[in-house]
């Protein structure tokens, strides 16, 4: 009997561990922070992204996003897969196309980790259309003060991966974003949305000093890697030596970053930045044929998309109706 | 004091005025004293000005007074107390303070010392044409400034490239040309060369050098290198200007700057203590040993014991990026030095297990007769220690004491607190203790750093580039300590670019070029042949070699 609850526990906490140490794993064992820079800065290539005017990349990223948003769960996953296998296209596109579905594998965990526990029994019955739910794993009575329900049912964990496929799609179409034009063509682009330059010069900004965080983050964590952080701990445990590594980096690097900022207003103020509401550009920006065609088709599906739903084909997630 | 006042009105009464200084306060909000003080400037028409002082000594804050930042953007404590910022500054005329900063920006250029956090955009060109942007110029006059400022800064082949692909050296001449591009007739360059290799720093020197008609004013520690072109020097101390002579005079004060913490060769020294009026290595080598003055040898610790020996192998994908080599005696000094790109970083990665998780590497690696080659860097940890340049990215603890008792603690050691207490007075960090590291100087947070990693009770460090963006006096205190921990046992590996530091205070010098060690033994050897590698030997070994020859 005691022997039983121990082992009960004892799993009870694996799973809460291996929870929240997957994406961390992920993260930071197999996609690294130098990965994450690759994932999150532009490069030069030749394929459709990198010829489309970033206009239409931005109506591309509001499309999937309203569209995962408002329709049934496996659109969003439809999306996820078809913009994940579009990776492939992109300069260097294996590796890339890798990360994209590392850091997919990852939100998806996260997001069961992150639902699945914590989601009452109601909502589910309702999400879900059924009265029984299965219970998969009963956890130990005290989690409920971590918010954690009695019981880990399969329906929340099939919801949870249902959600999921929102928060995928999302964040394969905005990387497509960053991937594909230069830190200026995003300026141009969200000013012509009516962005007030100073607003969209600060996205830039922090689009272009992405790198540099994780860089900043990278070199933070191995110096307290370096002084003995986690040398104690068993490898299997280390991953929450990088969480504490990670939260322990904030100070320095943001204080790291502002430093850096000084400089970064200098220079730009000093070049006449803001001296008029707009700016005018060396390079014009082309609309081209390929924008037309794909900004007719992302305005048709997302049509479709919202005719579809406002007639009860294809319900969004969570239910709310 | 008086004679700074003559001279410099003679000077004003003479040339047009390009900048024009009058009556300036400036208090930085929550400071009791000002941090400038200027009675009266006066930069002439084409006029290049070297202006030098130790590290807050006000040199930025003046700069930043003429080129508009201070009022517009850091505006003082006025709204408590009028006094925290008054005076006027003029630029050709245009009063700063009243003058919006867009159009101070055409007057007025200035290149900082960061090149990273200045450049903005994402390749070259845009950097470039982002100043006539903002001024809404239409695209062809745009075209042509860009092509234009490209051409006098020598950066065509650059074109296309990636911005974050660029060396310090390319970065800030980028951002030379994007300054130009603005077409302003007074150019500010504040602490150019900080962050840039010899070869970099060089040419940009030229390119200063190169640039007619404009008033020029630099901020630089390098007075050696910008002596030969500077028709003027300002010496600051305490927010204030203590010397503003010709540069032609500045053999007859050499022992003023020498006071205030200022860079002077020792070339200058001498010929100033043989009361000659030629700064000619050669000439005073031979006047010297004529003379029969002592000259003072370099003391280098003996090599006695190996503690580290390595070999390193580093690959990205089929492309060694290094092949080298290293073995480290115990109490030494061993300095890397080498070109951008050469390696260096690289190498101490590789030793400490740190490295991009892109490469691949084959490390040998033995530390105290340990064999750590299969070890990560939990393992190499216990041995080595490793501070990056960024020193303030490792400083993670509330209070100084828990910085330093960081890493002893994550060890699970028990008698550190002799050890950490000992290196806090070391490093004068005793009075310090309860303060935040990060709110501590420049080079109080170095030696923090510093002695947080040595804290554990490791005995090989490996510093990266910890002479980077200092000035001198910071750069010989680093020294100092280095020498003094020597003595005691530790050994160091120093990655330097500042080949005076590495004259001065390392035992034994490595050149790498194209990731292999080209170089190595005492630096009166390396330095024999290390320019074929990019690597300008410093003139008091220049001298030292001269009075050797015979």
């Amino acid at each position: 009997m005691i022997l039983g609850q121990l082992v009960d526990n004892l799993l009870s906490w694996l799973f809460v561990l291996v929870g929240y140490t997957t994406p961390l794993g992920i993260i930071f064992g197999l996609i690294g922070l130098t990965g994450f820079v690759e994932i999150t800065r532009f490069e030069k290539g030749r394929s459709l992204y990198y010829q489309l005017n970033p206009v239409t990349k931005i109506v591309l990223g509001l499309c999937v996003t309203t569209i995962s948003a408002i329709s049934i769960w496996w659109i969003g996953g439809l999306l996820t897969a078809i913009l994940a296998l579009s990776f492939l296209t992109l300069n260097n596109g294996l590796r890339k196309f890798v990360f994209a579905l590392l850091l997919t594998t990852s939100t998806v965990v996260a997001t069961v980790q992150g639902f699945a526990p914590y989601t009452t029994t109601l909502t589910l019955q309702e999400a879900m259309h059924v009265k029984a739910l299965h219970t998969v794993w009963v956890w130990p009575g005290y989690f409920s003060y971590m918010g954690f329900q009695h019981t880990l049912t399969l329906e929340s964990i099939i919801y949870s991966l249902q959600i999921s496929m929102r928060f995928t799609s999302i964040a394969l179409a905005s990387l497509i974003l960053v991937l594909t034009t230069t830190p200026s063509g995003v300026i141009r682009a969200l000013s012509k949305f009516g962005l007030p330059i100073p607003v969209t010069f600060s996205l830039v900004v922090a689009m272009r000093s992405v790198p540099r965080i994780f860089e900043a983050i990278d070199t933070s964590m191995k110096a307290q890697f370096v002084r003995g952080l986690g040398s104690r701990a068993h490898p299997l445990i280390r991953p929450i030596y990088y969480v504490e590594a990670l939260i322990s980096s904030i100070v320095p690097v943001l204080v790291f970053l502002l430093r850096g900022a000084k400089n970064t207003a200098i220079s730009a103020d000093t070049r006449a930045f803001r001296a008029y509401p707009k700016r005018t550009y060396a390079k014009p920006l082309h609309y081209t044929r390929a924008d037309r065609i794909t900004l007719i088709l992302l305005v048709s599906a997302l049509i479709i998309t919202v005719y579809a739903a406002t007639h009860g084909y294809g319900r969004g997630i969570p239910y709310v109706g | 004091m008086a004679h700074v006042v003559v001279e410099r009105r003679q000077r004003a009464s003479m040339i047009e005025p390009a900048v024009v200084v009058k009556g300036l306060v400036h208090m930085y909000p929550g400071r009791g004293e000002p941090a400038l003080v200027i009675d009266e400037l006066v930069i002439g028409e084409g006029e290049v000005v070297l202006v030098t002082g130790k590290s807050g000594s006000g040199k930025s804050t003046l700069v930043n007074c003429i080129n508009g930042v201070i009022p517009h953007l850091f505006p003082g404590d006025s709204n408590l107390d009028p006094s925290t910022h008054s005076g006027e500054v003029y630029v050709r005329g245009l009063a700063v303070s009243k003058t919006p900063l867009h159009i101070l920006s055409t007057v007025v250029g200035t290149l900082l010392q960061d090149p990273e956090t200045q450049v903005l955009n994402y390749d070259v060109e845009e950097e470039v044409a982002f100043g006539p942007e903002n001024l809404c110029l239409p695209p062809d006059e745009v075209n042509r400034r860009v092509s234009q400022a490209i051409s006098s800064v020598g950066i065509g082949h650059l074109l296309g490239r990636e911005t974050y692909t660029l060396s310090g050296g390319e970065l800030q001449r980028v951002a030379a040309a994007a300054i130009l591009a603005m077409t302003p007739q007074v150019l500010i360059f504040d602490e150019p060369t900080s962050n840039v290799d010899p070869e970099g720093t060089a040419v940009l020197l030229d390119f200063i050098r190169s640039l007619k008609g404009k008033s020029v004013i630099i901020v630089e520690h390098k007075v050696e290198r910008v002596l030969p072109f500077a028709d003027r020097v300002i010496l600051m101390d305490n927010g204030r200007i203590v010397v503003d002579t010709p540069a032609s005079t500045l053999l007859d004060k050499v022992d003023v700057f020498t006071h205030y913490g200022v860079e002077i060769p020792e070339s200058y020294e001498y010929a100033k203590m043989l009361g000659l009026n030629t700064t000619d290595v050669q000439q005073l080598a031979d006047e010297i040993r004529k003379r029969g003055v002592p000259i003072h040898q370099k003391m280098r610790r003996k090599y006695t014991q190996t503690i580290l020996e390595a070999h390193l192998r580093v690959f990205s994908g089929e492309r060694e990026l290094l092949d080298a080599e290293i073995s480290l005696g115990s109490g030494h000094i061993l300095g890397v030095m080498g070109r951008n790109g050469a390696g260096k970083s690289t190498l101490l990665k590789a030793l400490m297990g740190v490295l991009d998780r892109k490469l691949q590497s084959d490390v040998h690696l033995s530390v105290c007769g340990v064999d750590l080659s299969r070890g990560n860097v939990f393992e190499r940890g216990k041995y080595i220690t490793y501070v990056p340049q960024n020193f303030d990215l490792t400083l993670v603890s509330k209070s100084v004491m828990d910085e330093l008792s960081y890493s002893p603690k994550k060890r699970g050691l028990k008698d550190w607190r002799d050890r950490v207490n000992e290196l806090m007075s070391i490093l004068s960090l005793e009075e310090y203790s309860s303060s935040d590291p990060l709110a501590l100087s420049f080079g109080q947070r170095r030696r923090v750093a510093l002695g947080s990693a040595l804290a554990a009770g490791v005995k090989v460090a490996l510093l990266d580039e910890p002479t980077s963006g200092q000035d001198f006096a910071h750069r010989e205190a680093l020294g100092r300590e280095l020498s003094k921990l020597a003595g005691l046992g530790y050994s160091f590996i120093v990655v330097t670019h500042d080949s005076r530091f590495a004259y001065r205070h390392c035992d034994r010098l490595a050149i790498l070029s194209e990731g292999r060690i080209v170089l190595e033994g005492s630096p009166e050897k390396v330095f024999e042949n290390s320019q074929d590698y990019g690597v300008p030997p410093p003139t008091e070994f220049d001298l030292w070699r001269r009075l050797g020859e015979h």
